[in-house]
């Protein structure tokens, strides 16, 4: 038999080791006025990015989600397109 | 219980003037009258002089697109406040804030210890730039890669050209000469064959 020898498939960076871009800055508060920081953090249709995918940790994302929930009720984001 | 301390107590809590900071943000319809914009603000700014409060601060973002409509309008105009005043006249501030005609939506914020008051018009209007400038990158490396990908091809063809004018010559030279040669030599009489 004669197997063809496979190139191994690269391998998709490990998206645990990512780290938290607010910790790195030490951010205390995320403002809902910061639309372009807030837009970062929104995908597409309006959803907020998944913690697991960008990185940041539970307590920043926390304080995310806050400011992207008064940015929402302000109609600066969308809830859904 | 100590009488003296009892007693102390609820006059320094008086004595204390227990103020805060609010960030109030107010959304008004951007095409709107002047007249209707001014009375929305004056009316506005009543409502909080009522409640005793000192402005800390004021900015006006101007127009703003919305990211859905409301009442009809897909434009906005957000005025942002920072007012010092006191927690307790916050909800009769809240429920004025609610009637004031002709107002989309307001937000009433309190924002953190050591909070750093930003005008976020000013950084909004310079991300703006930024994109622009982005933007103009992108489409002047496109405009780039294509010259450079016709210039290419356009050395290619040169190249091509120049292999098809030089390989072409070469051989009909070539054969002609060796015939020349060839009857050169044959006519020679030097030559015994």
């Amino acid at each position: 038999m004669a197997y063809q020898q496979q190139q191994p498939q690269k391998r998709r960076q490990d998206l645990r080791s990512k780290k938290c871009a607010f910790c790195e800055k030490e951010t205390q508060y995320i403002d809902w006025k910061d639309y372009p920081l807030l837009k970062t953090h929104v995908d597409y249709f309006g959803n907020i990015r998944k913690r697991y995918l960008s990185g940041t940790c539970l307590q920043h994302q926390k304080m995310l989600r806050l400011s992207i929930e008064r940015a929402r009720f302000m109609a600066m984001l969308a809830y859904r397109k | 219980m100590n009488p003296q301390t009892s007693t102390a107590t609820p006059e320094l809590l008086e004595d204390e003037a227990d103020v805060r900071i609010y960030e109030i943000a107010v959304l008004l319809p951007y095409p709107m009258g002047q007249k209707e914009e001014q009375v929305a603000i004056k009316e506005i700014e009543s409502i909080f002089k009522e409640a005793g409060a000192r402005e800390v601060s004021k900015d006006v973002w101007g127009q703003r697109g919305l990211a859905y409509t409301i009442k009809g309008s897909n434009e906005g105009n957000f005025i942002i406040y920072h007012q010092e005043m006191d927690p307790a006249k916050i909800r009769e501030m809240d429920t004025a804030l609610r009637i004031v005609p002709g107002m989309l939506r307001h937000i009433i914020v309190t924002p953190p210890k050591g909070y750093r008051i930003v005008k976020y018009s000013e950084t909004y209007e310079q991300w703006l730039k930024e994109r622009e400038s982005a933007g103009e990158k992108t489409k002047r490396e496109r405009e780039e890669e294509i010259q450079k990908s016709i210039a290419d091809k356009a050395k290619r063809q040169v190249k091509r050209e120049k292999t098809a004018k030089a390989e072409a010559p070469t051989e009909v030279v070539s054969k002609e000469e060796i015939g020349k040669k060839l009857d050169k030599l044959i006519s020679e009489d030097s030559i015994e064959i």
